[in-house]
This record gives structure tokens, sequence and C-alpha cells, in this order.
């Protein structure tokens, strides 16, 4: 197992080369740089020279060869130098260490809650197929895949401010300072994103627990005379849980990088936010750091839910 | 690797990619609020307010009753007199706020007992890539809490009045190019240093003779500023090329704000990158980049009255609706500029909530690149502004910010036309009919009687003017005057550049003029070369009148020269004015110490604000 891991790890650092390489090449092809965006803020106040233009970029290091600034950074981050924000010269790893846990706090929210709604109401579906009940979980998760998070976020923040004059702190609050009003900023955001999430695992859920059902050993447990519940939880859940892990662990990689709807709809400052400002200001640091540290996080869920898959189902041997 | 397990039916790979799509259809989805001029008041209707008085400079205000002792730290009763230019006459100052009378400047709440202590959060946009204002960083709204100006705008009636701040008074010559300034005893900058004539010579020399490097961004402002010399060590005297109506206002704009000749020096004439202390009532405590700022009471404050309240907050939501949403919910006391909605549910919660709508200096208008054919023939830009239909933007527009009938000035500023009378006037009235002949004709005089065709309207990709109102502005155009035109819509980043490239025919934008006093702006926007004036436009004739205008100080004159020129830029159309926009302005009525029923934009300086709760 531990070589498997050392060996997954290894295998990580092509993906991140690859993952900052595709990033930086993104951030070039696109039009516009970093200095263009600030200079367009200032357009009515000032217009700068060809040569005070030159001077700026060259101050910002937009000046080299592509591969000079690709080589520089790298060697940044291999460092541990995240370098600063373009726009608002911030160290990025102050940046990252600020905003990343409320983001990855929304993310397992979300995703607990996604296990809390999508389980019971798949596995239920999957029992009690083509009942009344089975049809009204399936509304419920066609209803709740379609809706986009970022409107049910608006929903919360509508009905939030119009029938109870509240809505979700725009200032980040840690858990440990204040977790009632951690608590107030996260839980809408991880509502919006969750139940989406639940609606998608309920499915899975459902369909992977109906396999189950069908395999022999199910049927030899009902042979035995073993009760219906007993058979779910001790035979059925645990096999039926593999493909809802996988989709868990994915979705939780999306969650720290494509939160940035919900983010921008709740207004939390978390790292979508950051993202889509940095993306709209050509941030391109800020915006190739968070894409590395997404990449990571991305490696690292994966290999977790690689290595679950042995604690779920013994069968499963890594050599 | 060897694994023995089932396969999950969904592979991880198909799960990544549909991460992946959701992700980038998401981050498609979402784009960051584009800067907008300002924020709305009704269509067809002025805003509240009345027009914009310039601001009315006082040679030698009045003086308010001053400070004593320190009061206690919380509700100790502070002066209510109301100092300066509108003759006040010092109310009875309680026993604790007795003072210094005759001490002008000095500022008091309004009312007889404001409490003390406390925190004010304000809502708003609080990001910024550097700190040095005079170099166009920011943000000067919340800085601009922690200096001083020469001169500055009474908060306590309105922003209409010029008051004395780090001048104690001052005196303008005769000719209006010389203006003197006797400056303010005992002012301490927050390290402990001596404010004094030095500062006020570094700091305004910096801006007109910038050293090597560093980008002025108000040099341009300033360009009749010809000299500044210290006479004595507490008097500074400016010398004008020229004289300039406007020139006081400019001092009280952020441009004029003053600092420390020691920060100056220490820091190599450059303070990008550190916050620079300042003479003013609240000192810098806390800054979290894209969250928050917090600003203290500054102990040694030249006033020791002021300020009230202990800690100014700046929350960063650079949503309109989120600023909106925030004093609704409670996290904000205030801000300047909040969403429609948001503001229509403060008015409906009217009990606590206090709103106003405040004429803005900024409009959406429509530039024509006069450098390319066949925008370069005033007739065809003429045709164009006269089948531009207001009442259909305004239509079009009404969800996001109401506009206002506005010609090349803000509603605000006091020489502006009436919307009534803007209404009249070929181009803006609403019926088009005669307006649509018109053009047509002009159009066919130009030799373009077949129309206009392959015109490329420039725009931003997003924000509510690139989506709305430059598909509105295509549409109106082809139905009136059968304009064929096609879209370019760019990203904010690469709009300056695609601007300079002038490959493109109308471009849909922004503007914000300087001062309410639109001088300055129509220099920036329609003088031959100027910095700002992107569509290339070049009249010698109205680079004349801008001479002219630029140095005349006889208020009448003035009058007659601005509506003149509005007629003259009219008939030449170097843009489309769509309108002029107001901001809406939303508080807590607890708070209390200034009108926030202000007749002009600031965002800065509150000492005299209170809490009542």
């Amino acid at each position: 197992m531990h070589l498997y891991i050392l060996r997954r790890l290894l295998i990580a650092i092509p993906t991140l080369i690859g993952v900052t390489l595709l990033i930086f090449a993104a951030m070039r092809v696109l039009p516009g740089d970093p200095f263009a965006t600030i200079e367009g803020e200032s357009i009515g106040t000032i217009q700068l020279t060809p040569e005070q233009i030159a001077k700026a970029r060259a101050s910002l290091g937009l000046d080299r060869p592509y591969h000079v600034q690709y080589l520089a950074w790298i060697g940044d981050v291999l460092r541990g130098n995240l370098g600063t924000s373009f726009w608002r010269g911030e160290p990025l790893s102050e940046l990252i260490l600020r905003r990343a846990p409320i983001t990855i706090q929304i993310a397992i929210m979300a995703v607990l809650l996604s296990w809390v709604i999508g389980l019971p109401v798949g596995m239920l579906s999957a029992t009690r197929r083509n009942s009344w009940l089975d049809y009204l979980a399936r509304v419920f998760v066609t209803l709740f895949q379609a809706i986009p998070s970022f409107f049910l976020g608006m929903l919360v923040i509508l009905i939030g401010i119009l029938y109870f004059s509240w809505r979700p702190s725009l200032t980040i609050v840690y858990l440990w300072d204040d977790p009632y009003i951690n608590l107030e900023m996260t839980v809408g955001p991880a509502l919006a994103l969750g139940l989406g999430l639940g609606a998608f695992i309920a499915r899975i859920a459902r369909s992977s627990t109906l396999e189950v059902l069908n395999e022999d050993y199910v049927r030899t447990a009902r042979a035995k005379g073993l009760g219906d519940r007993w058979i779910l939880v001790r035979h059925v859940l645990k096999n039926a849980l593999l493909p809802v892990v996988t989709v868990s662990g994915l979705a939780f990689g999306g969650l720290i990088g494509g939160s940035v709807a919900v983010e921008r709809a709740f207004g939390v400052p978390g790292l979508g936010l950051a993202l889509v400002m940095a993306v709209a200001e050509r941030d391109w640091m800020l915006i190739q750091n968070l894409a590395l540290f997404y990449g990571l996080v991305f490696v690292l869920v994966n290999l977790l839910v690689d290595v679950s898959y042995a604690w779920i189902d013994p069968r499963i041997r890594y050599s | 690797m060897s694994t023995h397990r089932h396969a999950p039916r969904l592979t991880r790979r198909l799960m990544l990619g549909q991460t992946l799509g959701f992700s980038a259809a998401l981050l498609a989805a979402c784009s960051s609020q584009p800067p907008a001029p300002s924020k709305p008041a009704e269509p067809a209707k002025p805003a509240a307010p009345a027009p914009t008085t310039a601001p009315v400079p006082t040679a030698a205000p009045a003086a308010p009753a001053a400070p004593a002792a320190a009061a206690k730290p919380t509700e100790a009763p502070a002066a209510a007199a109301k100092p300066a230019a509108e003759a006040p006459k010092p109310t009875a100052a309680p026993a604790q706020a007795a003072a210094k009378p005759g001490v002008p400047g000095v500022l008091r709440a309004p009312e007889p007992s404001p409490k003390r202590g406390g925190k004010a959060t304000f809502a708003f946009g609080v990001t910024t890539n550097h700190f040095d204002i005079h170099q166009a960083g920011g943000p000067a709204s919340i800085l601009w809490h922690t200096y001083n100006n020469l001169v500055r705008l009474d908060p306590t009636d309105g922003l209409k009045t010029i008051i004395p701040d780090l001048a104690e008074s001052y005196d303008v010559s005769g000719n209006g190019t010389i203006y003197t300034f006797k400056l303010r005893q005992g002012v301490k900058w927050h390290d402990g240093t001596d404010f004094s004539a030095d500062d006020i010579l570094a700091t305004f020399n910096r801006i007109i003779k910038p050293p090597d490097g560093m980008v002025s961004a108000f040099k341009p402002r300033f360009g009749a500023l010809k000299s500044v010399e210290a006479p004595d060590k507490m008097t500074v005297k400016m010398t004008l090329t020229e004289p300039r109506a406007y020139f006081l206002e400019l001092l009280t704009h952020e441009s004029g704000i003053v600092y420390s000749k020691k920060a100056l020096d220490e820091n190599n004439q450059d303070l990008r990158k550190v916050i620079a202390p300042g003479t003013g009532a609240y000192v810098f405590k806390e800054h979290k980049v894209g969250e928050r700022w917090v600003l203290e009471k500054n102990p040694n404050y030249w006033d020791k009255e002021l300020p009230y309240i202990d800690t100014l907050e700046f929350i960063h939501a650079p949503q309109w609706s989120d600023r909106g949403t925030a004093i609704l919910s409670n996290q904000a006391d205030i801000s300047w500029n909040v969403s429609k909605e948001t503001y229509e549910e403060g008015q409906k919660r009217g009990n606590e909530i206090g709103t106003f709508m405040v004429p803005g200096a900024g409009a959406y208008q429509i530039y024509f690149n006069c450098a390319k054919k066949p925008f370069d023939d005033a007739r065809v830009r003429r045709a164009c502004h006269l089948a531009l239909s207001r009442q259909d933007l305004f239509e079009a527009f009404k969800t996001q910010e109401p506009l206002n009938y506005t010609r090349y000035m803000s509603h605000g500023f006091e020489y502006a036309m009436s919307p009534d009378d803007v209404l009249k006037q070929p181009g803006y009235r609403a019926d088009k009919k005669e307006d649509v002949e018109q053009a047509k004709k002009l159009l066919a005089e130009a030799g373009l009687a077949d129309g206009l065709k392959n015109v490329v309207i420039l725009t931003a990709s997003v924000g509510p003017h690139a989506q709305t109102l430059t598909p509105a502005t295509q549409a109106i155009l082809k139905q009136n005057l059968g304009v064929d035109s096609t879209i370019k819509a760019v990203e904010r980043a690469v709009l300056n550049d695609e601007l300079r490239a002038g490959q493109w025919d109308l471009s849909l934008n922004t503007i914000g003029m300087p001062l309410y006093d639109p001088t300055l702006g129509w220099i920036d926007y329609f003088q031959t070369g100027a910095a700002n004036n992107l569509g290339k436009y070049g009249n010698p004739k109205f680079d004349e009148m801008l001479k002219a205008l630029d140095s005349e100080q006889d208020a009448a004159k003035r009058k007659t020269m601005f509506r003149e020129m509005e007629d003259f830029l009219d008939q030449e159309s170097p843009w489309m004015t769509i309108g002029f926009t107001s901001h809406l302005h939303m508080w807590k009525k607890y708070l209390k110490g200034m009108p926030f029923e202000r007749v002009r934009l600031s965002w800065g300086k509150t000492e005299t604000m209170w809490v009542d709760k």
C-alpha cells in the first residue's frame, strides 16, 4: 500500500507539471495581460506614454520571454514562494491560507450534506422501486439536478433578506473564531451546492443499490433468511458505496475549484471568488497558483478515493 | 499496480470531464461587476436634490464652537454649531464642547448631543493595487479618512460649501491667480511629527513636477499651477498661470490630499507600497486584501472633539446588490452606492433605513471613431445622435440603472440644463419623427443615402451597459436610421487596447468627470489629442472655446459658455450621451451627525458622523 501511494505521488508530478504548462499557456494565449487590466481601470484618470507602459510591464516581469517567466514561477513555487498578486500586491500564500479554509469547509459541508440527503434517498428509491416513494424521490432528484446551484444561492439570499433580514457574512469568520457566524456564512453555500450534489448522489446510490441488490450474494443472504434491513446495511450499502465515493471525491475537488458561482452569489470571500476576480483582472500569478493548488487538491483527493476503495471493499488489493 | 474491484459504472475519467465542464460553465457564467459610472436616479425625472451648486468658497468662514477638554468616552455632548460659509450662527455649545471660537473649519454634528464611540461599517468595493492616491492608487475613499486637504466640502451641509481644512483661512488674489493659505496650528501627523508648509510644498510639487518614474495622475488637472511657495512655516502661496474657476474645488478632491514630506522623503517619493501617515481623524489599523479595512480614531486629531465614532470598518462588497443586502441584513451601516432592487427594499423599510439618490459625475455614452470614415464626418455623427432614442435606451435599462436626461455635463452641476429642457432638444426629445427625417437628410448630404453598412460597435463583454445598452443601441439605430452593425464584445482587460487600436466605429462606454464642473472633463475627453479623447475627436474651434472656458472666472459668462459649448457638441457629436447616472445612498437611520442627502458624491470624510444606538 505504501509503495502504491508513493508511486501515485510520483505519478502526480508530471500531472502537476502538465497543469502548470496548460494554465501558463492559457493565460498567455488569452488577450490582455495584468497591466492592461490595471491600466484599463485607470482610464479616465491617467493615460500612460508607451515608455511608461513598457516600464510598468517590466516592473511586473511581463517583458521577459515566456520560458523565463515560466521557469521563474516554477522555481519560486519549488522554493515555497508563490509570489504576489499582480493586481493587489498581496502574497499569494497568505491569500490561499486565508481563503482556502472557508472554501474547503463549504466543500466538506456540501459533500456531507449530499451524503446525508443522497444516500438514504437513493437507497430508499432503489428498495421501493417503482413505488410512489421512488417516483417522488426521482422528481426531486431531477429537480435539484436541473436547478443550478448559484440559482439556489440567489433564492436563499432573496428569501433570507426579504423575510429574515439575513444574509451570510461578507467577511471571513473562521469556525474556530466564531462557530455561529461561521456557520451562518457557510451553511447557505453548502446547502446550494449540497442539494444539487445530493440529487446526483441519490441517482448514483439508487442505480448502484439496484445493481447490488441483483447480485448473487444478496440472493444468497435472502435465501438464508436474513432480514431486509440487515441485508441492506450489511451487504448492500458497502458495496453500493464505491461509485458514490468516486463521485464524491471528484465532486469535492470540483467544489474546491468550482464553487465560483455560488461564492459569487453569496458574496463569500473564498478561493472561488478570488479566482473570478483574478480572471477578470488577468492576475496571472494568482490564476496560475490557484490552478496549481486545485491540481494538487484533485491529485490528493483522487489518491484518497482510491485508497478508500480498499477500506470499503476488502476484495480490492493494491500491490 | 493491480486492482481487483467492482468497476464503478461511472468512470472517474467521465466524472472528471463532467466536473471540469461544469466548472468551466460556472466560470463562464459569472463575471465580475464592471465599473459603472454611477448609480440610478429616476428616468424622466431629475434626481431629487437640487443641482449641485458650485461649492461656495468661503474665504473667511465663520467660526463655530471648537473643542475643549476631551469628553468622556461615551455620550459626551459635543458642540452643535454648524460652521462655515452659510454664515451660520454658532449655537451655544454644551459645556464640554466649549471651544475655540474663531477657529474656522471646525466641524460639529448638527445634533445637540452626539454620542461617542462605537463602530460604523461601510459596504463597498475596497480593493486597490497600491496606496499612493496621487499615483491613482487608493482606495481614496477609505484612505481619505486618514488625510486632510487644504480645503474641503462641508459634510454637515450636504457638501455644498467649501470650508478650510488644513488651512485655517485662505485668500484669493483679485485676478484669481494667487491663492494664499494660512495653515492650521497644532496639527500633527500620525507619526507625531508637526505639520507645516513644507508638507504642502512636498505634496504639490510632487504632483506638478513628479520625480522620474512616478506617474502623477493629477498633473494634468493641476496644469495651471505654476508654483507653490512657503513665505513662512505656516503660510503657502499657490500661483497659477491663469485663473481657474474650479481650482478650490479641485483642492477639495482626493487630488488635494496632503502627504507628509517626511513620509515622501523616507519612501523615495513613492507611496505605492506604504500607507503613509496622515493628519486625518482616523488612523490605519488593518487591511485584509479584498476583504476589509479597519480605521481607528486618531487620539491626537487636531480637533479634540472629533471624530465621534471610534472605529470605521469597510467591507469589500464589489457587487451593488451585496452592498445593499449587507445593510438590509445589518452587516453594514451605510453604503454610498447600492443596487436598485436593494435600494427599493430599503425604501420600504423607511423607519430604519434612509435612502437618497445623489447625482453622479459619470455617464454612459457612445464614442464615435472620429478618425475613421464615415464618422470623421460630423453630419454622419449628428445623424446618429438625432436618430438615437434615449427614451428607448432608458426603458431597456430601467431594471439596471435609471438614467437621467442630460447632455454633456452631470445633472448635478449647477449650470446643467434641466431635464425638461434637455427633452426639448433635437436628439433627446421623445418624438423622433422630425429628428429621424433630419438624420436621413444629413446622411444623404454625406453621400450615405443608402444608410450605413458594416458598422462595428465595440463594447465590453460583460456588464449591464454592455449587455443591454449596446444591443439596444444597435437595434434603435437599425430601426430609425437603417444602420447595419455588428457588435464586437471584448473583455475589459483588452478594451483599452482595442479602443486604441481604432478598429471600431462606435463604442459604448462609461466616462467619469473629475469634477462636477465639466471643464476638466471636457478638456480630457474632447480637446484635440487629449489623453482620454479615445474617439480622436478634434476641432480647433472647440479647442479655442475650451481654452476660453478654462480661464474664465465670471460665473454668468461661464454659464453662457457652457450652454454654447453643449450646443456645439450636439452639432459635432463627438459622442452620443445616453445619460448621466446617480448613486444610491443607503444607510441606517441610527447614523447621525451629517446629512446623507448630499448634493454631490464624496465617499470619504465622516468625522461628524455618530451612532445613535
